[in-house]
Formats: structure tokens, C-alpha cells, sequence
């Protein structure tokens, strides 16, 4: 073999080490992302499903969209590590989820809303009676809370999670923070009246 | 002041019984097992799949690099042979094709075109001795088939010589 060819062969020749390198370090990314998502399941789960349910107001939807959600994560699992927040990106991706599963469904009455929630509200140790009008009661505030526009709606919502600041929905809307307070501030004004006019 | 003091109502009660079915519902638990039955699905659905499997781990970036190199160089040799062959300026041979024949398909021949002609009256001469009867004058309404029926039925007389 001449000195070109011997140059040449080596050239061309991938090393079994480098070979076994990269399919190592696929493995251990891989194994890596999985890890990361199981993390993200069993932290943010219990949170996801809260805002999906405080939506679609129906357990088996908010299960399926906080699964959904999880899924998409899976499909983009390789940009995990450029997420700065994932608590407040997996909030987003479900609140866009839960939003356009509640646009695509029928308008909900309010007895299924009533039959749910005294269904899932905790006892406290209420009586049945109590618990089937406190449940009609929370009920028919939620038809109120409906009946805003849906931007103050949806910030009216949001600013009921203890764990989610202004700045915090800010992001999961896409607006900036003056916006979140401009908005929140016409919703409880908009909701007293409502509440003022039911009451007559 | 905190984000959770401002987010508390005003003195209205209306508003605060909003706040409060909000909160509740914000604050319900999620269902046992929501987790792991999460994870179950997560495990069941399908994965992100190739389309090309490719037999070995993706190689570094030097095999990609020496693909490119020698597409390329399969390429610009193969633009450099035919350069190579093809001078420019050249003058190339004419070559004489078959001679095409007719339109329809079938060469002449070498025939030469001969268009017929209508057969035309044929004129015969008066007869030399002619009679004062065949002197008569032929009326000219008469057509040249009756006058040749007229020619064949006199018979043939010798020219007049003077």
C-alpha cells in the first residue's frame, strides 16, 4: 500500500471509539430529557391540572389536557434546556390547550357546573344540603365570571393562583405586566356590577 | 406591598365571593395517581421516529464534511470531462442526411411529372369533292359530335388537286 492510499484509508476509517462515544452520548442525552420530563410530571402535574380544571371545570378534560400538555413537551423535549421558567412555560402550554378546548366545546350549562363542583369541593364538614347550595352557589358566581370579556375573564382567573405573580401572567398571556393590572382592575369592577345586578 | 395584598378585593362583598369561589377552585387537589398515569401515557406514546434509519449513531461533523467534499469533487470532474472533450471552436463535419422524399412518405423516383391533358376535338378536313348538298352550310347551332356523325356517315373523297 503506498503512503497516499495508507493516508487516504485512514482518512475514510471511522474509529470505533468515536463510534461508540456518540452513540453513548445519544443514550445519555436521551436518558437525560427523560429524566427531566419524569421530574417535570411529578412536580408541576398537581399545578397544571388546577388550571386546567379552574377552565374546562370538568375533571376527566382537565386530566386529558394536563396529559396533552406533557405530551407536547415530549414532542419538544430537545429545547427543555432553553426554557428559563418551565413552571410558567407548562402553564402556558396548558392555558393555550384548556383555551382552545373550551372554544371548540359547547357552552357548559350550569347545572353540570353544579353537579361537578359539589361532586369535587371539599366537605369541610358540611352537610349534603349545605354542600349542594354551596356548590349551586360557586356555581352560578362562575356564570357570572363567564359573562366578562374574555381578556378580564382570563386574567380574573389566572390571578386566583396563589402561585402565579403578575409578572408571572404577564407571561403566560403574552402582554405586559401594566396590561395584567389595567385588566384585573376592569374585571373586579365589571364583576361587582354583575354581581350587584343578579342580586336585584 | 405584595402582589397577594393587591390581589385581595375590595370591601365589596360581591367581588370577595368572586375571589373566594376562584381561590377554592384554584386550590382543588389534583386526582390521585394524575402523575403516573401522565407518565403511563408519556411511556405509551409513539416516539419521535427517523425517516431514514440510519444503521449507525450519527457521526461527527467531519463525515458530513467529507460527503460534501467528495460530492463535489465527483461533480467538478465530471464538468472537467466534458470540457475536456468538447473543444471549443471546433468545426464540426456536416453530414449529409438522406434525401427526404414526399410528404406522404414515398420518394419519386426519379419520375418525371406528365399532366394529363383532355382529349380534344379532332379536325378533319372537308372533303375535296364536296357536293352542293355537303356544301350546304352546316347550321350553326350544330354541336361538333353531330357534325362528326355527319363526317363519318359521308363516305371519304380524295383532296381536290389544282
Amino acid at each position: 500500500m503506498s503512503a497516499s492510499q495508507a493516508v487516504f484509508s485512514g482518512w475514510m476509517e471511522i474509529p470505533e471509539s468515536a463510534v461508540h462515544d456518540q452513540a453513548r452520548t445519544h443514550t445519555d442525552r436521551s436518558q437525560a430529557e427523560e429524566e427531566t420530563l419524569a421530574a417535570l410530571v411529578s412536580q408541576y402535574s398537581g399545578t397544571l391540572y388546577r388550571v386546567a380544571f379552574s377552565v374546562l371545570r370538568n375533571a376527566s378534560d382537565a386530566e386529558d389536557a394536563v396529559q396533552e400538555a406533557f405530551l407536547r413537551v415530549l414532542r419538544h423535549r430537545d429545547t427543555l434546556g432553553e426554557v428559563r421558567d418551565q413552571r410558567v412555560w407548562l402553564i402556558r402550554i396548558v392555558w393555550n390547550i384548556v383555551l382552545d378546548r373550551k372554544r371548540r366545546a359547547k357552552t357548559r350549562p350550569e347545572t353540570d357546573d353544579v353537579a361537578e363542583l359539589a361532586r369535587v369541593l371539599p366537605s369541610g364538614g358540611l352537610s349534603a344540603e349545605e354542600r349542594a347550595a354551596a356548590a349551586q352557589h360557586h356555581a352560578h358566581v362562575l356564570a357570572c365570571v363567564e359573562k366578562l370579556p374574555p381578556k378580564e375573564c382570563q386574567v380574573l382567573m389566572l390571578s386566583a393562583f396563589e402561585e402565579l405573580n403578575s409578572v408571572e401572567i404577564a407571561t403566560v398571556l403574552g402582554i405586559t405586566e401594566s396590561s395584567v393590572r389595567s385588566r384585573l382592575f376592569r374585571a373586579r369592577n365589571l364583576m361587582a356590577e354583575l354581581l350587584h345586578h343578579e342580586r336585584q | 406591598m405584595s402582589y397577594s395584598n393587591q390581589k385581595s378585593f375590595s370591601k365589596d362583598s360581591g367581588i370577595g365571593e368572586a375571589e373566594v369561589t376562584l381561590r377554592l377552585i384554584a386550590s382543588l387537589p389534583a386526582p390521585e395517581g394524575l402523575a403516573d398515569r401522565v407518565q403511563a401515557a408519556l411511556h405509551a406514546a409513539p416516539r419521535r421516529t427517523r425517516v431514514l434509519a440510519w444503521p449507525v449513531p450519527p457521526a461527527g461533523e467531519w463525515l458530513r464534511t467529507a460527503a460534501a467534499a467528495a460530492i463535489v469533487f465527483v461533480v467538478a470532474g465530471g464538468g472537467w470531462g466534458i470540457y475536456a472533450h468538447v473543444q471549443p471552436g471546433q468545426a464540426v463535419p456536416a453530414i449529409a442526411g438522406p434525401r427526404v422524399g414526399a410528404p406522404g412518405g414515398f420518394s419519386e423516383g426519379g419520375a418525371v411529372r406528365r399532366p394529363k391533358t383532355l382529349v380534344g376535338p379532332t379536325v378533319t378536313t372537308p372533303p375535296a369533292t364536296a357536293t352542293q348538298k355537303s356544301k350546304a352550310p352546316v347550321k350553326t347551332g350544330t354541336t361538333i359530335a353531330s357534325r362528326a356523325r355527319a363526317t363519318a356517315a359521308t363516305p371519304p373523297v380524295a383532296p381536290m388537286v389544282h
